[in-house]
């Protein structure tokens, strides 16, 4: 971040000022204070050697002893002002010191002291180390306006959980608390770590759980425990998280100072300890003392002293280090896009191939060039392959067919592969026609095996990244895929064969895509079988994405608008290229294994040509031995090369407390990280197993948990209860199990043809928490009563309306629903809705006249339409990721197929063979219950 | 010296060959995870041998039953049903993108087939003996 703070005049520190979202600057000799950015008046103070510890009188370490003395002040002002006063007890006598010791003591001014003190009260507390939050806590917080049912002894083990550490466990009853979805967007458990943990009291010390999150938000010291608790333990890491208008951007390290453990190769990070008068720091992981780089306190843009603790690396967790020369095996390679278009009969006649053209035509300027070093090359392929020769500087292309696609040669040396910006009157010039060069072709069949071969061929000195787009499956040369879609066998334990690759072809080749830095993304377009679930190995192994479009139809505009959006959004996205990424974690904790679209090197090192933006990754941790620290570190760092040509590492860090008490263990338990391990678990299993093994498993996991908490937590103790009781930080997590076994990847099915289930388990295994939540318990809005602010701009852009449970007892006969999962959404229209209503939206005199099926809504000139756009546009856009979800207008009694999977959305329903959410957890007490007598 | 003689000598050799071939293995498996090589090489490197191990194997049970010893053939025959229903359903090759989570099972299976050559050799060395013993007298 490009803090002020590294453009002061020495004498000058920078605070950011919460309440006036600005900086106040601060003369740290005189403590004088005001807003205006300082000036340097006359000569820069003689640059002094940082790297011998000056003497405590030095004016630029004024700033040392404040950030101590505001440190003890945060813990000790804080706790009385906001009045919590079992903090006050929990917090040890003998800390103060502590801080006074590691820093260099001293006397700070008085008038300075309050400034500090006031900045950080000033703070509201993200995390919670600084003060007990006064915002409503996740667990804190009472259920939503009904007092929690609470049995004598969980209250009791709340009491004893306040006096420890501030987090409290509440029991609820699934039998009589019915599922809230807006407790689904609440934030995780508090991380509630012990005082002097962090050396910054910067709030952003401990990474966003948009970044990096965990099934638990403290760890139990010992695995006995963790299995007593039955919660897997893991990590949900979206490292290359997108970062849009108002999020705070990821602080970047510029001077390639990169101070790192020499044992465990940890990078430094908030909760390292300095100790030796800052000489040195100790590993938060292993303990290991190092000693601090020497240009550690150097600023080297201006030549002098810099302040220590203004770095960005103590005081955020998230941050970016440009790497030097050491972190490289190469130079940075520039950004290389090949185009694989089929343009064999069904993709022409879809309209695939002009809308596709047309995309990257337009897209042109977006793909990330700012150095002119980005390459494109364009194949297309039938059976045989076209190459196009675009000199430079020329806009005239010249096509080369390849008819022998056994063995796959490069027609031409140079020009197949060129540079976007020197070669782009001919790359347009070529785009323009090239759905008109292949207008009659009716070729059937795709030669993509040997295509991919082509551009592996192409790029493989260099890397990058391959986007194919084929509308049939693929048929010649290496890699054909026979037709095996096999209606009887749906449905049946054979089922999870047609989810395996068929050919051993699109896991070596993923192979050696990984090691030649290649990254494949799949945009797939067939109308027929086209074996999704063989075709997505690719990506899966090479960190790339997968996008199904089924029977796409470029004539319907909505789809030319999905597939437009969604491949501009890709060609736009700034890639991280060359990716390694590793997980270290705190002694006695270790990675056991991994879940996501990479191929995993050696045991704990996962290599990723390319990372495309808002991926998800899972790890699952063991603890292999009791662990005795007060608190852990989890850091992922990815060492990447971006695509404007720079070698650099993302680091992510995230600090937790330890305990020994199982109660904390449960109300620190996060249910949206475990739906999202439980999720790429049971896809894994479905691969391995059976998909009907993959439910029991889920179902089986469930009940486990709950029976853990049944029995250590509450007073029935291991005999039959009439209460199904879970934590109310678990209340939500049976109903998003209940979404994933009704889930399309998951479900109980013989309708669902495989390659909509294999696309279906791509986006369970890839998809970051905030859309895969959605996707398993889709959102359910009533429009037709919606608030009458809903729909309009509020202060925090479209005010949205609540979410309804997703289940049909809420439909009625005369409303407007909208149903969504953040890949499709449901525009429900009641049979008895009254005509101004239809005319008000849809500009149709009556129900009658309306037509189902994907549709544009039209912006009409009255409010209530406004506000539906306004709804369905922020849906749109809310979430992070490439998707544009498609609209289908329901009618109640309108075409079955359609409305019936509009209904399945609807979770909490009976479906044919799934249980409603009611009987549903009804079985799960009667399993808790009837396995423990 | 006698056809059974010959026989249980050949045994011997070929069971100290695939003694060696799972100790390989099993070394293999351990750079693995100690992050000496990499599961790409790893996979090339172990697939090449798994076939010819197999075969080996295969073959030795063949003689056994043409030459009628059927002991020492009801010994092999769990191991070599096991082979054959492997290479059956396509899983016998190590796959360099699923290794490190087959790894345990891969590890488990190499020191159950090392344990099994290491019994067998000197089965067939006992049989050997007693075959020449039987012959001089």
């Amino acid at each position: 971040m490009a803090s002020p703070a590294q453009q002061l005049p020495p004498g000058w520190a920078a605070e950011w000022d919460q309440t006036h979202q600005r900086y106040l600057f601060i003369e740290t000799a005189t403590a004088r204070t005001q807003w205006e950015a300082p000036v340097a008046n006359g000569a820069p103070v003689p640059a002094q050697s940082p790297s011998v510890s000056p003497p405590p009188t030095a004016p630029q370490h004024g700033k040392r002893r404040q950030y101590a003395a505001g440190q003890t002040q945060a813990y000790y002002g804080a706790a009385d002002t906001l009045s919590a006063p079992t903090y006050g007890a929990a917090a040890p006598q003998p800390q103060p010191q502590a801080p006074a010791q590691l820093f260099t003591p001293g006397l700070a001014a008085d008038g300075q002291f309050q400034q500090q003190q006031q900045q950080i009260q000033g703070q509201p507390p993200y995390y919670g180390n600084v003060a007990p939050p006064a915002e409503p806590e996740y667990i804190n917080a009472p259920g939503f306006g009904q007092q929690p049912a609470m049995n004598a002894l969980a209250d009791q083990f709340g009491q004893m959980n306040v006096a420890q550490r501030g987090l409290r466990l509440y029991t609820t009853n699934l039998l009589t608390s019915p599922p809230e979805p807006r407790e689904l967007h609440r934030p995780p458990p508090d991380i509630i770590l012990p005082p002097n943990a962090s050396v910054s009291p910067s709030p952003y010390a401990n990474a966003d759980p948009s970044y990096q999150r965990l099934t638990l938000n403290t760890i139990p010291t010992s695995n006995s425990l963790l299995t007593k608790s039955k919660i897997p333990l893991a990590l949900v890491i979206t490292p290359y998280r997108s970062v849009k208008e108002g999020d705070d951007p990821v602080p970047l390290v510029t001077d390639t100072v990169i101070a790192r453990c020499r044992r465990c190769r940890t990078y430094i990070n908030p909760y390292v300890q300095f100790i030796d008068g800052g000489n040195r720091w100790r590993c938060c992981m292993c303990s290991m003392s190092n000693e601090v780089p020497q240009l550690f306190d150097w600023d080297s843009v201006r030549n002098q002293p810099a302040d220590r603790w203004a770095r960005a690396e103590l005081n955020h967790a998230v941050v970016e280090f440009v790497a030097p020369t050491e972190y490289m095996i190469r130079a940075p390679q520039p950004a290389v896009y090949i185009f694989l278009i089929d343009v064999s009969h069904a993709a022409i006649q879809s309209g695939m191939v002009a809308t596709a053209t047309r995309t990257i035509l337009e897209n042109l300027d977006r793909i990330p060039n700012e150095e002119n070093r980005a390459k494109v090359a364009i194949i297309a392929f039938d059976v045989s392959l076209y190459f196009f020769s675009l000199p430079p500087g020329s806009s005239e292309s010249s096509m080369l067919v390849v008819s022998d696609i056994d063995d796959v040669f490069l027609p031409k040396p140079t020009d197949l592969l060129v540079n976007l910006t020197e070669s782009r009157p001919a790359l347009e010039a070529l785009l323009g026609r090239l759905g008109d060069m292949f207008q009659d072709n009716h070729t059937i069949g795709s030669a993509l095996g040997p295509a991919l071969q082509a551009g592996y061929k192409m790029m493989s000195n260099i890397g990058g990244k391959i986007t194919v787009l084929s509308a049939s499956l693929p048929t010649h040369g290496a890699g054909a895929l026979k037709n095996r879609e096999d209606p009887k066998i749906l449905g049946t334990s054979k089922e999870s064969g047609l989810l395996q690759a068929a050919s051993p072809f699109y896991k070596t080749f993923a192979i050696e895509c990984s090691r030649a830095q290649i990254s494949v993304d799949m945009l797939l377009f067939s109308s027929g079988y086209q074996d999704v679930a063989t075709l997505a190995c690719l990506p899966h192994y090479t960190a790339g994405q997968t996008l199904y479009y089924p029977a796409f139809n470029a004539a319907r505009s909505e789809d030319a608008i999905k597939f437009a959006h969604e491949f501009g959004e890709m060609l736009a996205m700034p890639i991280m290229l060359e990716a390694v990424m590793r997980v270290r974690a705190s002694k006695n904790l270790r990675m056991s294994s991994f879940h996501g679209n990479f191929f995993v090197r050696s045991t704990d090192l996962l290599a990723m040509p390319s990372v495309p933006q808002d991926l998800s990754y899972a790890i699952e941790v063991t603890i292999e031995d009791t662990i005795t620290a007060p608190f852990v570190v989890f850091q992922t760092a990815v060492l990447h090369t971006t695509c404007y040509g720079e070698r650099r590492i993302r680091v992510v860090t995230t600090a937790l407390p330890t305990t020994s008490n199982l109660s904390d263990v449960f109300a620190s338990a996060d249910q949206v990280a475990i739906a999202t391990l439980l999720a790429n678990k049971a896809v894994e299993r479905t691969l391995t197993h059976k998909l009907e093994d993959a439910r029991d498993a889920l179902f089986n996991k469930l009940v486990e948990i709950l029976q853990a908490y049944k029995a250590s937590m509450t007073a029935a103790g291991a005999g039959a209860n009439a209460q199904l009781a879970v934590s109310e930080n678990l209340k939500m997590l049976p109903v998003l199990v209940l979404g994933l076994l009704k889930n399309v990847g998951i479900r109980q099915s013989a309708q669902i043809p495989p390659d909509l289930r294999a696309y279906a388990q791509a986006l369970l295994t890839s998809l970051p928490s905030q859309l895969l939540i959605p996707y398993i318990h889709p959102t359910f809005y009533s429009l037709h009563n919606m608030a009458p602010e809903c729909g309009t701009v509020g202060e925090h852009g479209v005010i949205m309306p609540s979410p309804l449970p997703p289940t049909s007892e809420r439909l009625e006969r005369h409303g407007l629903f909208l149903i969504e999962d953040g890949q499709t959404i449901f525009l429900w229209v009641g049979r008895d809705a009254v005509p101004q209503l239809i005319m008000d939206v849809f500009g149709l005199p009556s129900y009658e006249v309306l037509r189902g099926g994907k549709t544009t809504l039209p912006v009409l000139d009255n409010a209530f339409s406004q506000r539906v756009n306004a709804v369905i546009q922020k849906t749109r856009e809310m979430r992070r990721g490439v998707y544009w979800p498609h609209l289908y207008v329901v009618k109640e009694d309108g075409e079955p197929p359609l409305r019936l999977w509009a209904l399945s959305c609807l979770i909490q329903d009976r479906g044919d063979v799934s249980p409603s959410y009611q009987q549903f957890i009804s079985q799960l007490r009667d399993k808790v219950n009837g396995s423990s007598y | 010296m006698g056809g059974t003689g010959w026989l249980f000598l050949f045994a011997v050799l070929m069971a100290a060959g695939l003694l060696f071939t799972m100790v390989f293995f099993i070394i293999m498996f351990s750079d693995l995870e100690s992050d000496y090589i990499n599961p790409i090489d790893l996979c090339n490197k172990l697939n090449q041998f798994v076939l010819p191990e197999n075969i080996a194997h295969a073959f030795l049970s063949l003689l056994f039953l043409i030459s009628g010893q059927w002991v020492a053939f009801l010994l092999n025959a769990p191991l070599l049903a096991y082979n054959i229903n492997k290479i059956r359903g396509g899983n016998h090759m190590y796959d360099a993108t699923e290794i490190f989570r087959t790894l345990p099972n891969h590890k488990k299976e190499g020191f159950f087939k090392l344990g099994f050559y290491l019994l067998s050799f000197f089965y067939y060395l006992y049989r050997m003996i007693l075959a020449l013993i039987q012959e001089s007298e």
